[in-house]
């Protein structure tokens, strides 16, 4: 029988390599262990948009995907995901917060977004919009 | 302050801790506090700016703390560390978020600052010309006060 690829490996068996941008250690390390069991690379993590920037600079282009926390000191994520699409208007940034606000919602979409995920994190939830977006980058 | 202020956290509360920590909770009876509210051992603030503004605390002892954030992070956790504030701060952040979400579908609109956490023994907030209204939230983990006080601007 055929065993389930995870989803985190690309065709070529390589692993698809994630920025989590988020100021809780809890969110990050309930982030990690979701995406590891599906075998992504956390290629690394930043606790405010400021870092967070910075790190997504030094990693482009080896980085697939982003996840970007809204409500966060200094740098919060739409000013965070705006310099992002900026630096690169095909960034995959998946957006991550408590708050479902549909004003906040439409507009990081808009910005550009490819999608968004209200906590509690639910690894099933988390996973699809993730492969969603993914998805997306194949195509 | 209008108590329909305080349904979507009351209501939150209940569904955040009951979906996170897959425990029953139970509602007790609301009560206001006009004075300084006297705080447990540990209390997550959250700051509410905008067309309403205000606070609202989440108040719990130590022991009730270590215990969600133990069934939280799936291991024993004994000390009030890093982790342990990151992971009682994010319930916080839960709640209110899905508090503020209701809230600003009801026309409100407001944002939240990120999440502050008070410790200490004997400790009192004050809130200048504002009343608190609390609703204390009792689960098998331990006992949690919700404090909130807003008004309109």
């Amino acid at each position: 029988m055929d065993k389930k690829v995870p989803i985190g490996l690309k065709d070529d068996g390589t692993k698809y390599k994630v920025l989590i941008i988020d100021d809780s250690s809890f969110v990050i390390k309930q982030l990690t262990q979701i995406l590891l069991s599906e075998s992504f690379e956390i290629i690394d993590t930043a606790a405010d948009g400021d870092i967070g920037l910075e790190k997504y600079k030094e990693h482009h282009p080896k980085i697939d995907l982003i996840t970007l926390d809204i409500t966060m000191p200094n740098q919060d994520g739409l000013t965070t995901l705006e310099k992002i699409i900026e630096y690169n208007k095909d960034a995959k940034v998946i957006m991550i917060s408590a708050l479902g606000k549909e004003d906040l919602v439409k507009k990081a979409l808009m910005i550009g977004a490819k999608n968004y995920i209200i906590k509690p994190l639910d690894r099933a939830k988390v996973l699809d919009r993730i492969h969603s977006a993914i998805i997306g980058v194949n195509k | 302050m209008r108590v329909e202020y305080i349904n979507p956290f009351v209501e939150s509360s209940v569904s955040v801790i009951s979906e996170v920590l897959g425990i029953d909770v139970e509602r007790k009876e609301i009560s206001l506090r006009s004075k300084a509210v006297p705080v447990l051992d540990i209390a997550v603030i959250v700051g509410l700016v905008g067309q309403v503004e205000g606070r609202v605390i989440f108040d719990m002892d130590k022991k009730t703390v270590l215990n969600i954030v133990s069934k939280m992070n799936e291991e024993e956790i004994s000390d009030f560390d890093e982790l342990a504030k990151a992971t009682i701060t994010e319930l916080g952040n839960m709640i209110t978020g899905r508090a503020v979400t209701k809230l600003s579908e009801m026309g409100y609109k407001f944002d939240v600052t990120p999440p502050a956490i008070f410790t200490g023994n004997n400790m009192q907030i004050s809130d200048v010309k504002m009343e608190a209204l609390v609703v204390p939230i009792e689960t098998s983990l331990g006992r949690i006060e919700i404090n909130v006080a807003l008004r309109e601007k």
